[in-house]
């Protein structure tokens, strides 16, 4: 029963490719995010990326030929590892010695790391291959995948679940998480990363105290090109056994994003890569039903764009809250606002999500055609916009002014269930069917939004806001 | 008195170039002769193009004087860079005398002798290909075996089997136990005279030799190792093939020259709108996203209204184009001013968006159902922009560039938004105590940054392709940030850097032509010039090594104070 109720909410294989799509996210994401706490924003990910991944499988391809078939297979998968992790570290210090000693701009000189990693691979696969598209000539190996033992299945309940989620998934999946705890560790428990925090919170004073400021930024771009690099291999060598004309596909620039949304730090960093995972994911997944693939292929970046909008918000409304502190020093209730912060957080994520809405609206009547004909594509797309106005509309004015959520706590609580229950539900149809998902995402919302702390919230709100 | 005269200088060393540049365009373009450029339709137009050409040349050192001087250092030096690079990729070249097909015969007026277990008989002729690309065990070395008498005068040759084949070859004779008897690499000419197969000294013969005993003899063929010499020499000459295509190949023909200029034409539009954007010190990116909704817009309105007058329907479509990417630019505009949304990851999220979106009405909506690639119907002659010179995409947008630029100056040196821009663009924190509504203005910045990338939209759909396509542009947004940097950022510079660039990415296309040599090594290229122009410190850095090379020699170091205060980073 509980098997069932896991499998229903959550389908295993869903997970599973979540964690799949996040990983070529994630490693660039913690490069990203080592970089930015050095104070050197690193926008040429993307090139780093693109020289690894292709690094990577040509050099597995070619260690066939150097050490013979039987030898090459074995170590050629982790020759080409190093080898792409190492191109991707070089590009990285040519980025610092750029940036560092010769004072280049660092955002343009990232553009241009960039550039050149899409154009360099380009041209060495078209003298190697005289293929300008993809390497599917070079009988290129892939990192090995990691099996589970069998007896993890055998666990009763969670076992087949926990089986079916983490089982064959590539080692640098399992890379990628473990990295997590090791940037936590280096950020936060070692002397370095004290110093790399401190280059970038306030370089003079850093400096000042005898902190080789520029020595530390080296490092932190280097490192951040190590992940990089590995987020490459990871994509050449791992999600696909080829390498294609950019096939990075804007990670490099999404994992830019990522560390932002996730407050700088590498928890964080993992839960916001793990959104772009599930919206990357999900269009997969929406990519199977009769739908132009163009539509699921916008998704990531829109939620990009939606992820900064709410990051923005957010830090208003925290700066807000800091405000009041200050000047209600003692009278200011800690846990209200808490609650009302997390509860503000939701109106917006709720609000935003409905954009997705107005965007395909957008497509349904721009292109009917790729719909299924006008007949199908207008009507589908006037209740889809009539929805997200709605959705929009209950959910703004909480925005607006962060006070009516415990003015109006009950007809807050109601329209965030509702707009929950809409988005969870429809999430839940692609596994479900509608009559059994709609009541239990509506369920799902009720628990969330109690769980944020809206039930409490009733009790306290005339009692501390005058 | 004496800064004005010095303007002056700068002024005559840039109309002398301005001269001299549209001389020699002019003149390597018609071959130097009157007659060609009077066969020509249009010349005159072609003449005047050339003439904007060498105007913008004058613009640029006038306007930049000493930073010119850096800007073409840096291009030269990129160039090189793009040179050893060319070179780099041509290293194989010598690889051709090590393969390809090749044929063996041995010839003798003896009686030829038929016997089991030998390959050859006098008279025939045995084929194969050394080296043959993508096969697992090419073939390196070919061995034939034929009986010969004691006295037997014979010859036997090794030639590359047809014109294609530029194999070179070395055939050794040894007897039955194996020793080498005779060997050849080369044939003379008079050798080339008597056996009609062979072509060159890159062939092989052994001329009359006399068989020495009765028995079974053996030819061996491979190709000649190639020396180190030889490498070099056929690289450097690859090489510079690809760059006489590289740096010439735009000039050989008027349909070459003008897919010169119809590309810059883009890009300058491109570069202004970046360079807007970052005069008010907004590092976006969006020009591309802008520019697939301006090319989308303005295809629109040519289909839908293709049979009206073209007094109509261009401008309705200009306008279409210029509002789609007004819209597209105020996007990240509001999200930067009011919401402090990172532009960069803001605009490069928003063009995957706008390109897909593209992509989805293009297929499924303009696509005519029975076309068989993704692209629209040609639009009709109302609906493109004229042509100035016949058979070419050389079309009055030559005027709409011009008004662009002009209308760019204007707005940036005359009018107070530009004021607020630049003032912006300098120190951002300071114009907003100095009372600009900085936020306004940052919108501002990148909404009519995305008026100029709609405009290269429309310039793509309505001028260059007379239809929309699929990929209609392939990161021009990238290349127009190498264009708007070289400027830096100076609209009036912007039409001279813009000629170059497409200079060289024409050249790059009539290179991969020509040459076969990668498109992209020019994107290589781009990549140094960006790193060049932004590294500051460059000449620094150099000076610095000297004296620092300089005081090893002494035997001091260079005090700790010296080294440059740390800078905080421009970080988000």
């Amino acid at each position: 029963m509980a098997d069932a109720i896991i499998q229903g909410i959550f389908s295993a294989a869903f997970l599973a490719s979540i964690l799949r799509v996040t990983t070529p996210i994630l490693l660039p994401s913690l490069g990203a995010l080592i970089s930015d706490r050095a104070g050197v924003i690193n926008i040429g990910l993307e090139g780093m990326m693109l020289g690894a991944a292709f690094t990577g499988v040509v050099v597995s391809a070619y260690s066939q030929t150097w050490f013979g078939p039987e030898i090459g297979q074995v170590i050629g998968p982790w020759l080409g590892l190093v080898a792409g992790v190492f191109v991707a570290v070089m590009m990285a210090l040519l980025l610092g010695f750029f940036h560092l000693r010769l004072k280049a701009n660092l955002i343009l000189s990232g553009v241009a790391i960039s550039f050149l990693g899409s154009a360099a691979t380009v041209a060495i696969m078209f003298e190697l291959t005289g293929d300008r598209g993809n390497t599917s000539t070079l009988a290129s190996l892939q990192i090995p995948f990691i099996q589970l033992p069998e007896f993890i299945n055998s666990i009763p309940v969670i076992g087949p679940f926990f089986f079916q989620v983490f089982d064959n998934q590539s080692a640098m999946t399992w890379v990628a998480f473990i990295s997590v705890g090791l940037v936590w560790f280096l950020l936060y428990r070692t002397p370095f990363g004290m110093h790399l925090r401190a280059s970038g919170e306030n370089p003079t004073a850093a400096q000042s105290v005898g902190i080789p400021v520029q020595r530390t930024r080296f490092i932190a771009l280097m490192l951040s090109g190590l992940f990089a690099g590995l987020g490459g291999i990871h994509m050449s060598m791992g999600y696909l056994s080829l390498f294609q004309r950019d096939m990075t596909a804007g990670r490099g620039f999404i994992a830019l994003a990522t560390p932002l949304l996730g407050g700088n730090n590498p928890v964080g960093t993992m839960a916001a890569s793990m959104v772009f995972g599930f919206f990357d994911a999900l269009s997969n997944r929406i990519g199977s039903l009769q739908i132009p693939s163009m539509l699921p292929l916008m998704i990531p970046n829109v939620a990009t764009v939606l992820a900064l909008v709410i990051y923005a918000l957010q830090t208003r409304q925290s700066q807000r809250v800091k405000a009041l502190r200050a000047s209600a020093s003692g009278d200011f209730n800690n846990a209200y606002w808490n609650i009302l912060q997390r509860l503000s957080l939701l109106h917006v994520i709720l609000a935003m999500l409905a954009i997705i809405g107005v965007i395909i609206t957008i497509c349904l009547f721009a292109a009917p055609n790729g719909f299924g004909g006008s007949e199908v594509a207008f009507p589908i797309g006037f209740i889809i916009a009539a929805a997200s106005a709605v959705l929009i509309a209950i959910n703004v004015p909480f925005l607006a002014r962060v006070e009516r959520i415990s003015q109006h706590a009950w007809y807050s609580g109601a329209a965030a269930v509702v707009s929950l229950g809409i988005y969870v539900g429809l999430f839940l149809s692609l596994f479900n069917a509608p009559t059994v998902s709609f009541p239990l995402a509506l369920l799902v919302g009720a628990v969330i939004w109690s769980a944020l702390g809206g039930m409490r919230l009733n009790g306290m709100a005339h009692s501390k806001t005058a | 008195m004496k800064n004005a005269s010095r303007s002056w200088g700068w002024l005559i060393i840039g109309l002398v170039a301005a001269v001299l540049v549209t001389g020699f365009i002019s003149f390597r373009l018609f071959n130097g002769s009157v007659e060609t450029m009077a066969a020509q339709a249009d010349y005159g137009n072609i003449i005047l193009v050339n003439v904007l050409v060498g105007i913008s040349v004058a613009l640029f050192i006038f306007q930049l004087k000493w930073g010119a001087l850096r800007v073409a250092l840096t291009v030269v030096g990129a160039l090189l860079l793009g040179y050893i690079v060319t070179a780099f990729f041509n290293l194989d070249t010598a690889q051709r005398f090590v393969r390809g097909q090749f044929e063996v015969t041995v010839v003798s007026k003896a009686v030829p002798q038929k016997v089991d277990g030998v390959d050859l008989v006098y008279g025939d002729i045995a084929d194969g290909e050394f080296n043959k690309s993508g096969v697992r065990t090419p073939l390196t070395e070919a061995r034939y075996t034929f009986q010969g008498s004691q006295g037997d005068v014979i010859s036997a040759l090794a030639y590359a089997a047809n014109r294609r084949s530029t194999v070179d070859l070395q055939i050794d004779l040894s007897d039955a136990s194996g020793t080498v008897i005779a060997s050849a690499t080369t044939s003379t000419t008079e050798q080339r005279e008597l056996f009609e197969d062979m072509r060159s000294d890159r062939d092989a013969v052994i001329q009359d030799f006399t068989l020495p005993a009765n028995g079974v003899y053996t030819l061996d063929v491979r190709p000649e190792a190639v020396s180190l010499g030889t490498t070099l020499d056929e690289t450097i000459q690859a090489t510079n093939t690809a760059y006489d295509a590289f740096l010439l190949g735009a000039l050989g023909r008027v349909n070459r020259w003008a897919v010169w200029i119809q590309d810059a034409l883009t890009l300058i539009l491109v570069g202004l709108a970046i360079a807007l954007a970052f005069r008010a010190n907004q590092f976006s990116l969006g020009a591309e996203g802008q520019l697939y909704l301006g090319a989308l817009a303005s295809g629109v309105v040519a289909l839908a209204w293709g049979n009206m007058s073209p007094w109509l329907v261009v401008p309705i479509a200009l306008l279409a184009s210029i509002t789609a990417g007004f819209v597209w630019g105020l996007i990240p505009g509001v999200l930067k001013a009011y919401l402090n949304a990172n532009e960069l990851v803001s605009t490069l999220m928003l063009n995957t968006i706008a390109i897909r979106f593209y992509d989805l009405v293009l297929t499924f909506q303009l696509k005519p159902p029975e076309a068989g690639y993704i692209a629209t119907d040609s639009f009709s002659a109302n609906a493109i922009f004229p042509p100035i010179v016949a058979e070419t995409q050389v079309t009055v947008a030559v005027f709409i560039v011009i008004a662009a630029v002009i209308a760019v100056w204007l707005l940036l040196t005359r009018t107070p938004l530009g004021y607020e821009i630049r003032m912006v663009g300098a120190n951002q924190k300071f114009a907003d105590y100095g009372g600009v509504n900085t936020k306004r203005t940052i919108m501002l910045a990148m909404a009519v940054s995305g008026i100029l990338a709609g405009l290269a939209g429309a310039h793509l759909s309505m001028g260059i392709y007379r239809q929309l396509l699929i990929n209609i542009s392939i990161g021009l947004a990238f290349e127009g940030v190498v264009v708007a940097l070289l400027a830096r950022n100076d609209p009036l510079v912007i039409p001279f850097t813009g000629f170059l660039y497409a200079y060289l990415r024409a050249g790059a296309q009539f290179m991969e032509r020509d040459a076969n040599v990668s498109f992209e090594v020019v994107r290589i290229i781009q990549a140094a010039i960006i790193l060049l122009i932004t590294a500051e410190a460059l000449t620094a850095f150099f000076q610095q090594r000297r004296t620092r090379q300089k005081n090893l020699h002494i035997g001091t170091h260079a005090p700790e104070s010296a080294k440059p205060a740390v800078e905080r980073s421009a970080n988000g």
